[in-house]
């Protein structure tokens, strides 16, 4: 369970996140969303360290991300990230990519490690990649992959920010349809998107936030249906075509 | 305007041969010890100790601010008061070139590091990895892949800074040239002739770097 | 440790205080110029490496290949030694006798020379990391290639070059001190001239140090002065 107490972050005079506070339940699907700059990807990243924040706290499982005593590296296996720009290590194999954190972080061995990987590959569609390189494969491949990487540490909890964004239109799809997946087996995922078919499928949650400030949560069913501020309700015009 | 004689080179040879093997070994010193200096300079350019980075920073801007010209006549001043005895003209030109050339390389190796995104630092960080286990399995990997041409090339310029020793009188290939320019007065032949050799040795290394630029394009 | 009393006074004593000045005079003059025919040049031999006419090319691309594959040193040497060789004899000695400073002029041939052929390289980066579709944006508008060039390439090309260009431009400073060794009398040969008669050598070349960074602290505020000059909102200038 993640728990986000009145959590603020500045730059200088520009208030990225501002007073934020929400819980997420083990196993829920919470997708923020949000206008460029609302701060989605920085809520995201502070989640599990990766920037820090000035005020306000995150708990993680009753780990206080701002008690100094708290290991954060330690707390970060629990944690799986996927990026915008997929991430993978350009000069390493898709094999590799996805056993060296198991290998060098919790020391197992290079067989377990590639059977597990294998596993993965499978579970993400891909497994005939293993041995290339991450510049021969598709963006849609690439972010599986990343997927896989993630979930090769085991988590407990799902970061994905803007998976789907520097994606081609016709790769999107595999991608939902593996997080789709991940949603329905139980994971605890945190899901900045502009995707708002994922959402309706498998979020808990849908939280809007803009400039930094949360400015609407709520069921998929209330979020769409009868958003509450005017905000939401210009912004789900914007992106809802039809 | 005379004929040309070739026959100055001829005779001269094995003179000539032992200055650019003075250059090579000058050169072959000033690059080793120039990376191996510039190596821990460049990753104290990096460092957010304070008490690391700023000499890191200051010594890198002051070698870079002066011609090398200068810099070995003040190591060739410096180093035997500091020795406490003459040590001779290519000791101090070696200390001079190690110390320089760092400042070089160091700017290269940090630019190289600073070159992998902060992305790729997070997303192992984001699997568990600890900073060290990021720079040592992701970063420097590709860092060094992307600094392989510079480096390469900066090797170049070592080489040919080599004949700067000239002005303190070590016998390197432009000295060697010059001893037989006074004696025998056949400019024309001897000056192209070192400056065909250099460009041979350098063209050779700049092409073999660009090839190897070439090549490093595995990903994408 | 060699004992050894400083004695810093040397520096502006005279007469060798003024030896220095002198020195730092030929030293400025001596950069300025060599500076401003490479930007001319350079920028000449640049464009030409980036234009669609395969003779341009290649002379430009031997022109560069030529001048940064050899060492600085053995080109001034070419030049002041062994190039008035190829001259007919009444043209080499009107180069000595009849041209005052004729070892100033000849450095600044072989550093100009040499200078340029570094910037044509840092001009041709620049203009082809400017897009093809900007060029045919202005072909398909009517202009003539050459046009396309003055008006539109070469502006741009120059605000993306100006920091290496700056560095370039540090560069010719530092190599002045190479005049020294053909007798032209700048701030290093000053400096060693003071050593000899002084034996203070450390202070003499300390001085000379300063007189660079200086040189270098000047160069890097004006070219600074001239970046945001000529910057463009939205153009990244620097890497």
């Amino acid at each position: 369970m993640i728990e986000i107490q009145n959590v603020s972050k500045w730059f200088g005079n520009f208030r990225v996140l501002e007073n934020v506070s929400e819980t997420i339940e083990n196993g829920q699907v919470v997708v923020i969303c949000g206008p460029s700059g609302a701060g989605k990807s920085m809520l995201c990243k502070c989640l599990n360290g990766l920037e820090p924040f000035q005020e306000g706290d995150i708990v993680v499982d009753g780990i206080s991300l701002n008690d100094p005593s708290t290991n954060l590296i330690k707390l970060r296996q629990k944690m799986g990230m996927v990026f915008q720009r997929f991430e993978l290590y350009p000069h390493m194999k898709i094999l590799e990519n996805i056993t060296i954190a198991p290998i060098k972080v919790k020391k197992m061995s290079q067989a377990d490690a590639d059977k597990k990987a294998y596993k993965l590959l499978e579970r993400v569609g891909i497994p005939e990649q293993a041995k290339k390189y991450p510049g021969n494969l598709s963006g849609g491949q690439q972010q599986r992959v990343a997927i896989a990487r993630a979930l090769a540490m085991e988590p407990e909890i799902m970061l994905f920010d803007e998976p789907t964004s520097a994606l081609d239109p016709e790769m999107i799809k595999e991608v939902l349809d593996v997080m789709i997946d991940l949603a329905k087996s139980g994971m605890t995922m945190v899901v900045v998107t502009h995707e708002m078919g994922f959402a309706r499928e498998v979020a808990d949650e849908i939280i809007f936030m803009e400039k930094g400030k949360i400015i609407e949560r709520g069921t998929d069913v209330s979020f769409f249906k009868n958003p509450k501020s005017e905000r939401t309700k210009e912004f789900l015009d914007k992106i809802l075509l039809v | 305007m005379g004929t040309f004689d070739w026959r100055v080179i001829y005779d001269n040879f094995p003179f000539l041969m032992q200055g650019l093997l003075t250059t090579v070994e000058l050169a072959v010193i000033g690059i080793t010890g120039g990376l191996l200096l510039g190596v821990l300079v460049g990753m104290a350019r990096l460092s957010s100790r304070k008490i690391i980075y700023y000499p890191a920073t200051l010594f890198v801007n002051f070698f870079r601010s002066l011609p090398l010209l200068l810099v070995i006549f003040w190591f060739y001043f410096l180093v035997p008061l500091l020795a406490g005895r003459p040590m001779g003209d290519f000791f101090s030109a070696s200390v001079a070139f190690i110390i320089f050339e760092a400042s070089y390389f160091a700017e290269i190796i940090r630019a190289g590091i600073q070159s992998i995104s902060k992305e790729q630092m997070q997303a192992g960080y984001s699997t568990g990895f600890t900073y060290g286990q990021t720079m040592r399995y992701i970063i420097v990997p590709q860092a060094l892949r992307n600094m392989v041409p510079s480096l390469l090339t900066q090797a170049v310029v070592v080489f040919q800074d080599t004949s700067l020793a000239y002005v303190i009188g070590v016998k390197e290939f432009l000295r060697s040239a010059s001893i037989v320019d006074a004696r025998e007065m056949r400019s024309l032949e001897l000056y192209a002739f070192i400056g065909v050799i250099y460009f041979v040795f350098c063209f050779t290394m700049s092409k073999m770097s660009k090839r190897l630029e070439a090549k490093k394009g595995f990903a994408k | 440790m060699l004992s050894y009393d400083f004695k810093w006074s040397i520096l502006w004593t005279d007469p060798y205080g003024s030896w220095m000045l002198e020195g730092i005079w030929i030293t400025i003059k001596l950069g300025l110029i060599c500076w401003f025919i490479a930007l001319i040049l350079g920028t000449l031999i640049g464009t030409l490496r980036v234009t669609p006419w395969k003779p341009f090319r290649l002379f430009a691309t031997g022109y560069t290949e030529i001048f940064r594959d050899v060492p600085l040193l053995v080109q001034l040497f070419f030049w002041y030694f062994a190039a008035p060789r190829i001259l007919p004899h009444t043209w080499e000695m009107y180069l000595y006798k009849g041209i005052p400073n004729s070892e100033f002029w000849i450095v600044v041939v072989g550093l100009s020379l040499y200078t340029s052929s570094r910037v044509a390289e840092h001009i041709r980066a620049g203009m082809q990391s400017i897009s093809d579709d900007q060029y045919n944006a202005a072909l398909s508008t009517g202009f003539t290639q050459f046009q396309t060039y003055r008006y539109v390439i070469i502006p741009y090309a120059i605000r993306l070059v100006i920091p290496p260009l700056t560095t370039e431009c540090l560069t010719v400073f530092k190599n002045t001190s190479l005049a020294m060794t053909v007798a032209v009398l700048e701030t290093t040969f000053m400096s060693q001239q003071v050593e000899a008669y002084t034996f203070h050598g450390i202070e003499a070349t300390t001085g000379a140090c300063v007189v660079y960074m200086v040189i270098t602290l000047v160069v890097v505020m004006i070219m600074g002065l001239v970046e945001k000059r000529l910057a463009v909102p939205g153009l990244i200038t620097r890497r």
